[in-house]
Order: C-alpha cells, then sequence, then structure tokens
C-alpha cells in the first residue's frame, strides 16, 4: 500500500491530510462549547483595562509572566485560589504565557497596588532589589491607545456577546463620550493614587499615559473583576 | 525518454534563499545573545529605548530564526534537492520557475514587514503565531505559493516514487497549512468598529481555554512542522548524499513518517498540562508524547545506522560530523521533549528555563546544525567551487558543539533548581523561597548562557564567512561532485 | 563498553551530580514525589540519550554497511531493504502497550481530577502542620514569620522592614511624625477597629506637633498634656485600650489583623488586604516577626 502511495503524490497528500487531522477533530473541537462560558459575576474589561491589556501585549509582558496559576499547593500559597477556566472567557487571545521569568500575575491586582506598580514599572530593581526585569520608562510619557481599546470592546460586543452596556458603540461619537463619561474618570482616579507629576499633568488634560491604562489593567487582575468579590 | 541524460538543474531560486539564511541567521543569533545576555545583564536592555527591551526583542528572536532563518534553509534545501530527487529542473517549466521566484519576493515583503512590525510592538502576542492580519494573509498567499510550485514540480517529475525527503516536505506543507489557519482566525477590529483605532489589529475568535487549545495545537505543531519535520527531510538527502551511503532501512523510514504524523497531533496538550484544559485532554496529551520518543527517534537511528562503518568519513568530513551530532541532538531533545510532558515531570519544568534549554538542544545542535551542513553542501554544486576552508568548518564544530552544552546543560541546571526552589517549603510547611530568590540564584547560568551564545554567534560568523568566500573567491571546480563536498 | 559509550556516560554522570549538587545547595527535599520523579526523569534524558546516541555513533566504527539494495535510486541514493532494528521496535511496541495501559487502567481517562489532587494534597498538607504549628513557641513562631514575610511582604516592606526607602511601612518603628500628624488632620477611618472612625481635628497647631513627636518618638519621655484627646480612645499608653482602638505605640495582634483584614491607605500609600492568602498561625508568625523587628 506504502509503495502505491509513494507514486502517487495527490492520494499521498490526503492520506497524510487525514492521518494528521484526525487528532485536532477528537480532541480539540468536542471540548470549544463548554469551555467558552464565563464564571459567575465575571465582568468584562473596561476600555482602559483593555487599552492596559494592550500594551501587555505590545511590550510582551508574556515573555516572562504567566496568567496561570496551577493547581498546587505551593502555587496557590504563593499566587492565591488556583485559576479556573470560566476566568478566561473574555480573553482574546488567552495570556497564559509559557515562561515565569518573573512571577505569574493572574491575581496580582489582590496584592500589588497602583502605587507600588508606578514605582516598579519605572525602576524594577529599585522596588525589588535584584529584579531582572526592565524599566519601562517609556510608559509614563507615550499615550494609549485607548480608540483602538475601545474598537476592541465594540468588536466583542457585536461579534461575541460580550455583556457590555448600551453605550459601547460603533462610531467616532459614540467613543468619545464614552472616553469622556467612563474612562478618563476611571484614569482620574488611579492618576490620584500616583506620584509623577507629569502623569497627573497629562491625565488632567484629558490624555491618558501608556502607564495608568497598565496599572488599571494589573489592578483588575484579580478579585475586582468579580462584581461579589471586592 | 531522456531519463538518464544529465539534468541541468536550475538553482536560481535555492540561492536566493541561501543567502537569506545566512542573513537572518546572524541576525536572529545575534538578537538571541543580546537578549541572553540582558537576563543577565539587565543594564543591557536599554541600549535602543523602547524597542530594546528583552520583551520587545524576544519576539523577534524567535520570529526572526523561526521565519526567517529556518524557513529559508528549508526552502533552500528544497528548491535545491526536490529538484534532484524528483529528477526534473525547474528550468523545465517558466510556471514552476515563476512560482519560485513569486514565493521568494512575496517572502521578503513579509518577512521585512514581520520585523518592522514586531519591533512595533504590533502583535497579536501568542508565540510563534505573534503577526497581525495583515501578515497573516500575505503568509496564506506564500504558503499556498509554495505548495503550487511543489506540486508542479512533482506534476512533472520523472521519478516515479517520491523520495523520503518529498514525503516529509508535503507534510510540512500540509501540517503547517492546516494549523496555521486554524491558529490565526481573526478579527479586525477597525471594520467592525466603524472605522475606529488601528487598522493592524484584532481579536481572537477564541477566547480563554479554546484559544489555549488551538494556540498550543499549532505552538507544538509548528515545532513538529517546521523544526521537525522539514529537517527530517534535510537529513534523508544530505546526509545519504554527503556520505554516498544507502539509508539504512525503507521500513524504518517508513514506520517513523507514518507513526510521527499519527502522533504528533495528539501531543499538542503537553504545553497545557496543569492547566483549566480537561484533564483527559492532558492524560492524551502526555500518553502521546512519549509514543512519540520511538517514530522520532527511529528517523535518527536510521541515519546513524546509514554511517555503519563509516568512521573515517565522520572523522575526516566536518559536514558529516554536523549532521551525526544533529541526530543525536535531535535524539536529545526529542526524549527531553517526552518526559518533561509527564505531568510530574511538568509541574516541576514548565514556566522554568529547563524548556528554553530543551528548545535550543533541538533548534541549536538539530535545526541550525543540519541547515548549515545543507548549505556547506549545496555550495560547491551551485556555485561550482570548493568550499573555501576546511580548517574553519572544523573550528566552527567545536565552537558551536561547546555553545550548544553550554546551553543546554546551564538551562538544565537553572530550570531545575528554579522549578524546585517554588515548590520548596520550610520546616513550618511555608513556602521557603520569594520569587526574588529564585531569580537572582538564576545569574551565574545565565551568564553562562550568554557566553554560549557569544560562541554559537562567532561559529555562525565564522559559517558566514566561509560561504561568502566560497561563492566568491574559492577554487572553481569544472565537475560536480558525486558525494564529499570538495574543500580547501 | 566501549570508549565512546563510556565518555558519554561519564558526560550524563557530570551533568547529573552537578544538578544534584547544586539543588542540594538550596535545601532542596529530593525525597518529596514530584522533585524525585523530576530527578529519575532527567537522569533518563541524560544516561538513555547519551549512551544509546553513542552505541549507534560507535557501530561506525566496529560494524559494515550491509543489505539488499532497494530497486529505487534518487539523485544517487539508495535504500536498503534493512528490517527494523529489533530494540526500536521493541521499544515502540512497548511505549504502545504502556499508553494503552495507562489511558485504560493506569489514570483511566474520565476517573482523574487534577482539583480533586490539589484538594487532597491541601488537606494532608494542612493536618500535617497543624498539630506542629499547635505548640509553637516564640522563637518557632518568629522563624516561621520571617520566611512568610519575605515571601509575602518584603516586595513592599524590603527585605530588612525598614520600608524600602519610604515605599511601604517601616517595621524598625511604630510609625513616623509626619504619618501621626497626617492622621491627627485627616482622621481614619478604614481598619474597622470596634470604636470606629477617629475624626479629623481631635488636636492641632503645637499640640499636633507635640503629640505626633511623642507618638513617633516611641511614646517615651514626658507625655504632652494634650495627649489626653487621645487617651481616651488609645489608652494613656497609647495601647488602644484593649483593642478598641489602633496600638499607636507598638505592633499588636489586633493591629496586624486588623491591618491583613482591611489593607491600608495612609500617606505613604496603599496595601492590599490579606485576607485569604494569610492563614491565622501566619498571621500569629507575621506578628511575632514584625513585633522582633521593632525591637
Ligand atoms: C526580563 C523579564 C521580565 C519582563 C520582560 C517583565 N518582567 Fe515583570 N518581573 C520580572 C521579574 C524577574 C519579576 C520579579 C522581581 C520583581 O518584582 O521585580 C517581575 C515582577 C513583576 C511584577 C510584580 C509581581 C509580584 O507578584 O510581585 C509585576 C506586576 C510585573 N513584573 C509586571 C510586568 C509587566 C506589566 C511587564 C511588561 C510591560 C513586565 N513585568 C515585564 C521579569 C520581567
Ligand atoms: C474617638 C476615638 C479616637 C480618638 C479621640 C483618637 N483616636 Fe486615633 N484612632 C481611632 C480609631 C478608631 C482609629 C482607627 C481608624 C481606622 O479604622 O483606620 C485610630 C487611628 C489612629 C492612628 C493610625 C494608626 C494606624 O496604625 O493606622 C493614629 C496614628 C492615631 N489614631 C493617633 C491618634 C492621636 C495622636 C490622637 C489624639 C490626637 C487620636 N488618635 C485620637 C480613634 C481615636
Ligand atoms: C503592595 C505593598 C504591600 C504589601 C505586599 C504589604 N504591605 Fe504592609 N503596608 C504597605 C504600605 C504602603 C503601608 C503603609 C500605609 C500607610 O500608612 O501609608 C503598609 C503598612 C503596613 C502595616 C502598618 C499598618 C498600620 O496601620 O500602621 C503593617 C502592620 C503591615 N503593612 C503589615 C504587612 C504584612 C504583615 C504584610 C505581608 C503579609 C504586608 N504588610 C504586605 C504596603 C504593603
Ligand atoms: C518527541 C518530541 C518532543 C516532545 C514530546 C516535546 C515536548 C515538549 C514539552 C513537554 C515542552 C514543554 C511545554 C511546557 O511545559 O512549557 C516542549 C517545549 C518546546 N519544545 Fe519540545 N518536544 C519534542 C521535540 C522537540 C524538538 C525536536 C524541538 C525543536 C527542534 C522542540 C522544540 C520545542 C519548543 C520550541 C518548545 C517551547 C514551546 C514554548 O514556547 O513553550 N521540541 N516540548
Ligand atoms: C546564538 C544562539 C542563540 C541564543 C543565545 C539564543 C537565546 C535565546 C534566549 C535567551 C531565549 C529566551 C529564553 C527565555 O525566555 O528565557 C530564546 C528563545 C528561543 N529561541 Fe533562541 N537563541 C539562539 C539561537 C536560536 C536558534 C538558532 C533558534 C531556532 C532555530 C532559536 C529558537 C528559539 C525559540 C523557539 C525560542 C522560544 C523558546 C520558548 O518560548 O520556550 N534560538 N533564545
Ligand atoms: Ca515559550
Ligand atoms: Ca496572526
Ligand atoms: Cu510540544
Amino acid at each position: 500500500m506504502f509503495h502505491w502511495l509513494e507514486k502517487r503524490p495527490f492520494f499521498f497528500a490526503v492520506g497524510v491530510f487525514l492521518v494528521i487531522a484526525f487528532a485536532g477533530l477528537i480532541e480539540i473541537l468536542p471540548n470549544f462549547a463548554e469551555a467558552a462560558r464565563p464564571v459567575e459575576g465575571l465582568r468584562p474589561y473596561t476600555v482602559l483595562e483593555l487599552a492596559g491589556k494592550e500594551i501587555y501585549k505590545k511590550d510582551n509582558c508574556i515573555a516572562c509572566h504567566s496568567q496561570l496559576i496551577r493547581p498546587f499547593k505551593a502555587e496557590t500559597d504563593r499566587y492565591g485560589q488556583y485559576s479556573l477556566s470560566g476566568e478566561y472567557a473574555y480573553d482574546r487571545p488567552f495570556l497564559w504565557g509559557s515562561k515565569r521569568t518573573g512571577p505569574d500575575l493572574h491575581r496580582v491586582g489582590n496584592y500589588r497596588t497602583t502605587e507600588w506598580h508606578e514605582n516598579h514599572m519605572l525602576n524594577p530593581p529599585a522596588v525589588v532589589p535584584g529584579s531582572i526585569m526592565p524599566a519601562y520608562k517609556h510608559m509614563f510619557t507615550n499615550k494609549a491607545d485607548i480608540e483602538t481599546a475601545y474598537a476592541e470592546a465594540v468588536t466583542v460586543k457585536n461579534v461575541f456577546n460580550t455583556p457590555y452596556g448600551d453605550d459601547i458603540q460603533p462610531g467616532k461619537e459614540a467613543f468619545e463620550k464614552h472616553f469622556k463619561s467612563v474612562v478618563l474618570p476611571e484614569a482620574q482616579k488611579i492618576a490620584a493614587d500616583m506620584k509623577n507629576q507629569d502623569v497627573k499633568d497629562a491625565v488632567a488634560k484629558g490624555e491618558i499615559p501608556e502607564i495608568v491604562a497598565m496599572i488599571a489593567y494589573l489592578n483588575s487582575l484579580g478579585d475586582s473583576r468579580y462584581a461579589a468579590k471586592k | 525518454m531522456q531519463s538518464n541524460a544529465a539534468l541541468e538543474y536550475d538553482y536560481s531560486v535555492a540561492k536566493l534563499f541561501v543567502y537569506t539564511t545566512i542573513a537572518f541567521g546572524f541576525v536572529g543569533m545575534l538578537i538571541g545573545t543580546l537578549i541572553a545576555s540582558q537576563l543577565a545583564f539587565p543594564e543591557l536592555n536599554y541600549l535602543f529605548g523602547e524597542y530594546g527591551t528583552f520583551s520587545r526583542l524576544r519576539p523577534l528572536h524567535t520570529n526572526v530564526i523561526i521565519y526567517g532563518f529556518t524557513l529559508s534553509g528549508i526552502w533552500a534545501a528544497f528548491y535545491y534537492s526536490a529538484q534532484r530527487v524528483l529528477k526534473v529542473s525547474m528550468a523545465e517549466s517558466k510556471f514552476v520557475m515563476f512560482l519560485g521566484k513569486l514565493h521568494f519576493v512575496l517572502y521578503m515583503i513579509a518577512a521585512v514587514s514581520m520585523v518592522v512590525t514586531l519591533l512595533l510592538g504590533i502583535t497579536a502576542n501568542k508565540e510563534y503565531a505573534q503577526m497581525e492580519w495583515p501578515l497573516d494573509l500575505l503568509i496564506v498567499v506564500i504558503w499556498v505559493v509554495w505548495g503550487l510550485a511543489m506540486f508542479a514540480l512533482i506534476g512533472i517529475r520523472r521519478e516515479k516514487a517520491l523520495y523520503i525527503s518529498m514525503w516529509y516536505y508535503i507534510a510540512c506543507f500540509l501540517g503547517v497549512a492546516m494549523l496555521y489557519l486554524f491558529n490565526n482566525m481573526e478579527v479586525p477590529t477597525y471594520f467592525t468598529s466603524g472605522g475606529l483605532g488601528s487598522i493592524m489589529h484584532s481579536v481572537s475568535m477564541y477566547a480563554g481555554t479554546n484559544d489555549a487549545l488551538v494556540q498550543w495545537w499549532w505552538g507544538h505543531n509548528a515545532v513538529a512542522f517546521v523544526f521537525t519535520v522539514p529537517i527530517i527531510a534535510l537529513i534523508y538527502y544530505f546526509l545519504p548524499k554527503e556520505s554516498g551511503q544507502a539509508v539504512y532501512s525503507y521500513k524504518l523510514s517508513l514506520l517513523s513518517f507514518w507513526g510521527l504524523m499519527f502522533v504528533y497531533l495528539w501531543a499538542g496538550s503537553h504545553h497545557l498540562l496543569w492547566s483549566t484544559v480537561p484533564d483527559w485532554m492532558q492524560t492524551m496529551g502526555s500518553i502521546f508524547s512519549v509514543v512519540l520518543i520511538l517514530p522520532s527517534w527511529g528517523s535518527a537511528i536510521n541515519m546513524l545506522l546509514t554511517m555503519k562503518g563509516e568512521w573515517n568519513q565522520l572523522t575526516e568530513n566536518p559536514l558529516i560530523k554536523f549532521m551525526v551530532l544533529a541526530s543525536t541532538f535531535y535524539m536529545l531533545s526529542t526524549l527531553e521533549g517526552p518526559i518533561q510532558a509527564i505531568k510530574s515531570v511538568n509541574a516541576i519544568a514548565h514556566f522554568t528555563d529547563w524548556i528554553p534549554g530543551h528548545v535550543h538542544d533541538g533548534v541549536l545542535g538539530w535545526v541550525a546544525f543540519m541547515i548549515m551542513a545543507a548549505l556547506f553542501h549545496m555550495a560547491p554544486r551551485m556555485f561550482k567551487r570548493e568550499i573555501y576552508s576546511k580548517k574553519l568548518i572544523e573550528a566552527q564544530f567545536w565552537i558551536q558543539t561547546t555553545a550548544v552544552v553550554l546551553y543546554f546543560t546551564s538551562m538544565w541546571i537553572a530550570g531545575i533548581t528554579q522549578g524546585m526552589m517554588w515548590r520548596a517549603v520550610d520546616e513550618y510547611g511555608n513556602l521557603m523561597y520569594s520569587f526574588i530568590d529564585t531569580v537572582t540564584v538564576l545569574h551565574p547560568y545565565y551568564a553562562i548562557r550568554a557566553l554560549s551564545g557569544v560562541l554559537y554567534l562567532t561559529g555562525f560568523v565564522m559559517f558566514a564567512y566561509n560561504m561568502i568566500k566560497t561563492m566568491t573567491s574559492s577554487r572553481e571546480i569544472s565537475e560536480e561532485p558525486q558525494f564529499r563536498s570538495p574543500m580547501a | 563498553m566501549n570508549a565512546l559509550i563510556g565518555k558519554a556516560l561519564a558526560f550524563a554522570a557530570v551533568l547529573i551530580v552537578a544538578t544534584i549538587v547544586v539543588v542540594k545547595q538550596m535545601n532542596i527535599d529530593l525525597s518529596d514525589p514530584i522533585n524525585l520523579l523530576t530527578m529519575i526523569g532527567a537522569i533518563a534524558i541524560a544516561v538513555l540519550s547519551a549512551g544509546v546516541s553513542a552505541k549507534y555513533i560507535s557501530q561506525m566504527k566496529t560494524d559494515t554497511a550491509s543489505g539488499e539494495l532497494a530497486e529505487e535510486n534518487w539523485d544517487g541514493i539508495g535504500e536498503y531493504k534493512n528490517e527494523l532494528p529489533a530494540g526500536w521496535a521493541y521499544s515502540f511496541l512497548g511505549t504502545i502497550i504502556w499508553a494503552l495501559w495507562y489511558w485504560q487502567f493506569g489514570y483511566p481517562v474520565n476517573a482523574y481530577s487534577q482539583i480533586g489532587e490539589w484538594n487532597q494534597e491541601t488537606k494532608e498538607y494542612n493536618q500535617k502542620f497543624e498539630a506542629m504549628h499547635k505548640n509553637a513557641d516564640k522563637a518557632t513562631l518568629q522563624q516561621m514569620g520571617e520566611s512568610i514575610y519575605l515571601v509575602q511582604c518584603a516586595p513592599c516592606h524590603g527585605t530588612t522592614g525598614d520600608g524600602n526607602n519610604g515605599q511601604a511601612q517601616d517595621f524598625t518603628k511604630r510609625m513616623a511624625k509626619d504619618q501621626v500628624l497626617a492622621v491627627i488632620n485627616n482622621g481614619q477611618n478604614q481598619l474597622g477597629y470596634p470604636m470606629g472612625a477617629m475624626p479629623p481635628g481631635m488636636a492641632s497647631g503645637k499640640d499636633a506637633e507635640d503629640i505626633a513627636a511623642y507618638v513617633a518618638g516611641g511614646m517615651k519621655g514626658e507625655q504632652p498634656a494634650a495627649f489626653a484627646a487621645c487617651a481616651s480612645c488609645h489608652g494613656a499608653d497609647g495601647k488602644g485600650n484593649g483593642g478598641m482602638a489602633p496600638n499607636i505605640a507598638e505592633y499588636d495582634a489586633t493591629l496586624m489583623n486588623h491591618t491583613l483584614q482591611n489593607g491600608k491607605k495612609g500617606i505613604i500609600g496603599r496595601m492590599p488586604a490579606f485576607k485569604t492568602t494569610i492563614t491565622p498561625i501566619q498571621e500569629k508568625a507575621l506578628t511575632e516577626y514584625i513585633q522582633s523587628l521593632s525591637n
């Protein structure tokens, strides 16, 4: 049979394809419906948090940080409750990571604060002596791309039924309105806890430096995304 | 009719890919050495402002080295050897020639866009699938063009039966095509939001655990169908060809091939052990990873046995040295991987440096060794000149071998130590080490790895120099060598 | 055994020994089942890869190629029709049988749950240590506290407890003058003491300055008369009136408990609450340790 196949490239290719596709059909597809359900009480990310997530992606924190607490005692002691599938229902893409050069961050919002992140992102070894994490000074001056984050919220609302409120609508006007009434106040709250004067000034002017969105995202990792647990 | 007449093969496309293999290899390894050094000496994060941090550069290293260096190497070897084992010249078909050149041009556009977008931080953030949707589309086109070129060439072949290398090229084509498509299903946000924000941005079609499943179904098989399958195609051609030995066993080739095809895809969930994917899937990934040892070792053993009785070739021909050691490192990584896939071992190994250790005994010792050996073998035949310097290859071999050993031993020790420290509890049952303790302890190993990077890169520069000299100024040869490559 | 295999195995042995020496230096318990399995795995990788590949490579020296060639020939490459190497074939069969066994009998695919295992592990663990902790004396608690502190608290309070250049509370003393002043001026209501809120303006001007200096000085020397305003809630000794209001003289168990439960935002910054991560016994240990820092 194999000799026969080896002389017939078309059938050979079909054979290879069937053999490799087989596993996926059995293993991957059946789980799809089930794993997509959110755990109870979970809210989607706010637009500011989404903008932070974009910066997390852009600066590729995933290179060093995981967001997956495995069910081992040592790990739950260090990072808190093990991760549940339903907690990731609004994570597109998932950001579990595959390397922990730095610690897990899935619940970092529970045990670190705005003030702490501000110091740490500016100069990690000054906060944690011996840290090899790079300083992200540029986040204090670059402006966050809130509009793209908003576009993402609109998209996941309309395409994947992510439960956002009615004020998340396509178009420039809806965006401007949401920005003024929701995003900016949220940013101001974070900036109020920060020391950096340039950041405070920028937010007062209605601009949002990346660090503010980044911290909003980091603070959201953990209980603050549950209505009940806060 | 003219099946036995000597054919003039056309290497113009293969040559183009040879140049890019060298260029991307240098850039990718330079960045690899830089990021390795950054973990040992964090001050190096600030050389190029926001573009120079470890985190921004890491995907650049992986993408340039995988999609630049490795794919170029594979395609150089493909456009060279497919003609030969199919016994048909590309020059015989204008269509194939056109496809080959189109393939290269589109590929260059994609590669440059990839470098630029990743530097700017435009990324979908899935490992080995970082590129955003416009690039995905381009990549699909490139892949289709390559597939057309391959099947067109097969269509006009003179050699009826497909040689083993062709099996693996076909599998590489199909596997990547299927998985890439699934994993890159994403919705561009610009169009669904009434024209807001960046046009490059997209969201994944899948969320959370589902996304993880699809991603590692791809991720694992990016390893399988880029770092393994086509590299096996290379060794099945270049080792017998360079040594003049017949392949040890057809049966072994056959079982290894179909075994690999069947088992590989099941194993993807070993990247998700102890995660939130269902337990049964994890168990399957674990089991199939262990079964995978044998089909993997089958190819390596087949190649080592092909060299039975040829000790003198091993000692005298540095290209044989590269390929034999490549088989050995292939065996190492395909035993190490399965053992790391055992759930209890993965509890320690996952998230630690033991994984990059495993990765690099595969990629440095197997993938890059094979690609460099293949390029050396092709050079005299493509450029009609002997290889510029044998001494240089010998020196390169030992320097790079030392580098691989330093890389994987240092990361092996670092990873196991760190993994065990994370779990360690003191006599009172509380965690023994703070996270930062487990970071500072790694400093010496990170420094050794950085040194290994410098060595490997040095070896690569020697390789590049040797190749360039071979292309431009070494002694011309009048007749194509049958087997052993001539070298000065 | 020939020389090549010997060398390869020697290399494997060096790697294994080096690994064990390094982890032993970090006080790793290799009898822990996960650690043990990992170490066995590592040994298997090193020994098998080195040994088997060396065996085949040494065949290049000792053996010769032979066999019947297939008719086909590709670009000068021939193929022998040799049988499968027996060791390979039996190992392949063996792993397949093992896989079936594992899947059907070892860990039947639907019968195993990693969360179940976590529950079990945690339960056993807690039982083991509860007994031990019951009778822990002060010195033991203090030591235990230190290790918890280094993992959970040091990232903010610094490894020595000095507050890491003013980024968090400095445990080498109870409170700094400006902290006390700030509370006098602004009041405070976040720790959840029975007394509830402390209103702002209990003292002002020079009185406030004097009180703050006195409290920050560790409540030593002569007590300013104005402190009477404070004593009504915090007690004349500042120790909090039996837990009704915070102890402002020293770190006591009640203060620790209220801080860990509620977190705290002051002029230095915000501390998150540690409601679920710290167990009662760990809290006790932390208290002992933090008290030891200010003495
Ligand atoms: C080179 C690796 C590296 C990169 C890249 C990196 N980190 Fe870190 N990170 C570390 C290390 C190591 C630590 C532990 C030491 C410390 O706290 O600084 C850490 C700690 C942290 C912590 C504290 C977590 C805790 O539990 O204490 C946060 C939050 C964090 N990083 C966020 C980020 C973000 C956000 C990014 C990307 C913008 C990032 N890191 C990029 C290595 C890295
Ligand atoms: C009406 C009762 C009352 C009086 C009077 C009072 N306090 Fe307090 N004080 C409290 C309570 C209750 C708290 C805890 C508030 C909270 O929950 O955050 C507190 C908190 C404090 C704290 C912060 C302790 C910590 O660890 O955060 C300081 C310092 C303090 N008081 C000092 C003083 C001084 C000095 C005076 C006198 C000028 C004074 N208090 C008068 C009730 C009082
Ligand atoms: C994310 C940072 C952070 C972490 C982690 C942290 N703390 Fe704090 N802690 C602070 C800050 C900031 C303050 C000072 C608040 C202020 O008064 O401005 C503080 C204050 C305190 C105080 C003084 C409270 C008072 O009322 O005077 C105690 C006690 C304390 N921390 C104990 C702990 C212990 C025990 C842990 C570990 C389990 C811990 N902290 C972890 C940031 C932190
Ligand atoms: C039998 C074959 C193999 C098996 C079963 C296997 C198994 C594994 C396992 C279990 C991991 C670690 C997952 C984790 O815990 O994070 C891993 C990671 C990896 N392996 Fe292998 N491996 C094999 C062969 C190879 C080869 C030959 C290469 C390359 C030449 C390779 C490249 C990689 C890469 C790049 C990763 C890193 C993936 C990531 O980014 O997390 N593997 N492999
Ligand atoms: C000069 C030689 C090289 C050096 C110094 C080097 C260094 C590194 C470093 C430091 C990392 C990051 C590890 C971490 O995050 O902890 C890395 C990742 C990686 N490298 Fe290399 N590298 C080199 C060559 C190569 C080559 C030739 C390839 C492929 C052919 C390659 C493929 C990869 C892959 C796939 C990863 C990702 C691994 C993972 O995610 O687990 N590298 N490399
Ligand atoms: Ca990885
Ligand atoms: Ca993509
Ligand atoms: Cu894999």
